[in-house]
């Protein structure tokens, strides 16, 4: 657990406290913050407990409202309709939004959101606004999150009669480690520390880990596991994850994920009710706006029946003339998000299939987040595993949150008499690592569902004669070509022994620690020297700061093809 | 960082194997563990610390060895022994005093596990380990460790 070596200026004000207090750990709390809904629990020394709102709610919707002087979160404030929540005012959604340049099609397809999201698509941070008193207020996406991360700790504190400062958050696993950085500044913002950001379904396996500890006590160290998969879909985001638990240790053996859930089923119907709906905030005009939120309060709720229910009336009127009069049964919004369901269906296999895992082998399936109710989703995944039910042992929208409080007590170093905090969670990394080379290929030196910490290294050599500095460009993804990858940074390095093409042996070593911090070392190794010619390089990733979006073609557009560097074939 | 290399060096275990058969040694090699696994895992620390420094994963010794399992073990042996490692090695729960030492420890286990879970890189691994009457001088054979040895030289 590396620590930065300097401190937010917003995180000075609690330094002294924790300082004094090292004797008892402080027990960090998990939060959950999703797309559409946030929830927070805490270890109260014997079980998890999640924690209620003065309105004696455990979830909140994740919005901040912009009035006037002072914005306020949904952990506060309370609406008095869900059309408030559409006015421009309140930003919502911004876990979809936060790290992504507008050149992003998540980024795009929030445009048609009640507040403003503006592309320029020119890769830089989209610029964001919330309608108040008749103006566009301008604000980010960690802005929001940080607001509403301080209403959270508010609460927290006011209930746990204690400062909180240590935090586990859950993170959807398709985040790229850039956007990781922008929910850590986000956490420091609001004066949190981020002691663990887990993957969501690792959360939801640490929490089954745990039950089945409870269940079978003997099974410690006899060595029989069980697979489980668990798949996770909210507003935001789509993730699987297939885990082998055994005596409390939950191994992770493969994730996947991707930007998908209930805010595309939600904007794909709304198309369908209404063809042209998104030239219909084109302006975001006032009328504009206020039809809009019409339409979607209208659609949202018909979508929740259509869990329950065959089919529905849905009877809007927008205001601006138009109306909307239509029975939708529920095979009409399942043929309308049969690309939503697709993907999810080749996520689970995909899952499957990296984890080496047979559907037999299997032992329970898990399904939660909002959209784990919804009857097409139950049975898809039903239908891979030739099951008739899925797992019950869980409340599908507070898995996550008790997985995150259950991690913060494990690495706050809390211990538990009962050996209910026995626990491990051995992380896999979402997302390949690697570099740019052989072209504009993207090496993967630290390959996706590599067990954490991890270190691997890989040998690149030059493409011209006497080369004598080669640029290290390092990205995180799945795509075989980088502009499919995340930019995480760059650095060159130099003095690079002037030597025929191909002959300098360039070592690239990718380093992830148990707390996820990558570090990138590179340098040129001497044959028959134990000693490198030159100081070989450590980089801590990511480096790249907002409007990384045009980074790479920068510096292709400086340096070509002079700077390159291609893979050694392996010596065996 | 370079703590990590010079505990391993320094690992006063004895040279395993050497000139004996594979079943006596792993007889021998097996002692410990069963000791270690009968007791408790939050409160001995010592015990913890001592185990491990004296099974010494030191560059001589095999994956078995690692593992703390007998060459013959089954599939089920080298499962629950790689989760018993990793709960007192992975650096979510090894003590603070080693926490930068335990992510190469348990980089080692799990590499181990990942060699001898497979039966393909296991039969691999056990033609090349059997064929020599010895251990690998060095863990190669499995894919995390085979070229340029960062533990011990390079750069920390």
């Amino acid at each position: 657990m590396a620590e930065p070596a300097y401190i937010v200026a917003s995180d000075n004000e609690t330094t002294g406290e924790e300082k004094s207090s090292a004797a008892f750990p402080e027990i960090a709390i998990g939060i959950d913050i999703g797309t559409s809904q946030c929830s927070i629990a805490v270890w109260n020394g014997s079980q998890v407990e999640l924690l209620k709102n003065t309105r004696n709610q455990k979830m909140m919707q994740s919005f901040v409202m912009f009035k006037d002087d002072t914005p306020s979160g949904g952990v506060s404030s309370h609406l008095s309709h869900e059309h408030e929540m559409l006015s421009g005012a309140a930003i919502f959604n911004m876990k979809r939004l936060i790290g992504r340049v507008d050149t992003d099609p998540v980024v795009h397809a929030s445009k048609s959101l009640p507040f403003l999201v503006q592309t320029l698509d020119i890769g830089v941070r989209p610029f964001i606004a919330a309608l108040v008193n008749n103006v566009w207020r301008s604000t980010t996406p960690e802005e929001v999150l940080a607001i509403f991360l301080v209403e959270l700790r508010a609460m927290a504190e006011v209930q746990l009669r204690r400062p909180i400062r240590n935090v586990v958050l859950t993170i959807p696993v398709s985040f790229s480690r850039f956007q990781l950085t922008r929910i850590e500044r986000a956490c420091a913002m609001a004066g949190l520390q981020v002691l663990r950001l887990m993957p969501e379904p690792t959360a939801v396996a640490l929490l089954y880990a745990q039950q089945q500890q409870q269940t079978e006590h003997e099974n410690m160290g006899s060595g029989s596991e069980k697979i489980a998969l668990i798949f996770n879909m909210g507003a935001g985001y789509c993730d699987v994850a297939v885990t082998a638990t055994a005596g409390g240790v939950s191994q992770i053996k493969s994730l996947a994920g991707s930007a998908i859930g209930g805010e595309d089923l939600l904007q794909n119907m709304m198309r369908h009710l209404l063809p042209n709906a998104e030239s219909l905030l084109s302006d975001h005009r006032i009328n504009e706006i206020k039809s809009m939120a019409l339409l979607r309060v209208a659609t949202q709720e018909a979508i929740h029946k259509l869990s329950f229910q065959t089919s529905v009336q849905v009877d809007v009127d927008l205001g601006n003339g138009s109306k909307i009069r239509k029975v939708v049964g529920r095979e009409e919004f399942e043929a309308v998000n049969q690309k939503v369901f697709d993907r999810c269906e080749s996520l689970i296999t995909q899952c499957l299939h990296d984890a080496k895992v047979e559907i037999e082998d299997v032992s329970d399936i898990i399904a939660v987040g909002g959209c784990s109710c919804i009857p097409k989703i139950k049975n898809l995944i039903l239908k891979i595993f030739k099951r008739e039910e899925l797992y019950k042992g869980m409340n599908p929208s507070e898995a996550a949150a008790c997985g995150a409080a259950l991690e913060g007590a494990v690495a706050s170093g809390v211990s538990d008499p009962f050996g209910n905090l026995d626990l491990l969670t051995i992380q896999a990394t979402p997302l390949a690592v690697g570099i740019r080379a052989d072209g504009n290929n993207f090496i993967p030196i630290i390959p996706r569902n590599t067990t954490m910490p991890a270190r691997r290294d890989l040998i690149f050599t030059t493409v011209h004669d006497n080369q004598t500095q080669a640029l290290i460009i390092v990205y995180e993804g799945e795509g075989n070509k980088v502009e499919e990858n995340h930019l995480l940074g760059y650095f060159k390095i130099t003095g690079i022994p002037p030597a025929p093409k191909g002959v300098p042996e360039i070592s690239v070593c990718m380093d992830i620690d148990a707390s996820n911090a990558l570090r990138v070392f590179a340098g040129v190794l001497q044959p028959r020297s134990s000693h490198p010619a030159i100081p070989f390089m450590e980089v801590r990733m990511p480096t790249v700061d907002d409007g990384h979006g045009w980074c790479a073609e920068a510096l292709h557009r400086a340096h070509g093809a002079s700077l390159d560097l291609v893979t050694v074939q392996k010596k065996i | 960082m370079l703590s990590v290399s010079n505990s391993i060096a320094v690992a006063p275990t004895a040279v395993p194997f050497a000139g004996s058969s594979h079943t006596a040694s792993s007889r021998v090699r097996f002692q410990p563990l069963n000791a270690f696994a009968s007791t408790s895992y939050a409160s001995t620390e010592n015990a913890t610390s001592s185990y491990l420094s004296h099974r010494g994963m030191a560059s001589c010794s095999s994956l078995y060895e690692i593992l703390g399992v007998p060459s013959g073990a089954s599939f089920q042996e080298v499962k629950s022994a790689y989760r018993r490692l990793a709960r007192v090695c992975h650096p979510d729960v090894a003590n603070f005093d080693r926490k930068d030492s335990s992510a190469d420890e348990f980089m080692k286990i799990h590499a181990a596990y990942s060699t001898l879970s497979d039966p393909a890189k296991r039969a691999d691994y056990d033609r090349k380990h059997l064929l020599r009457h010895r251990p690998l001088t060095t863990a190669s054979g499995f894919s995390g460790y085979t070229r340029r040895n960062w533990e011990t030289d390079q750069c920390w």
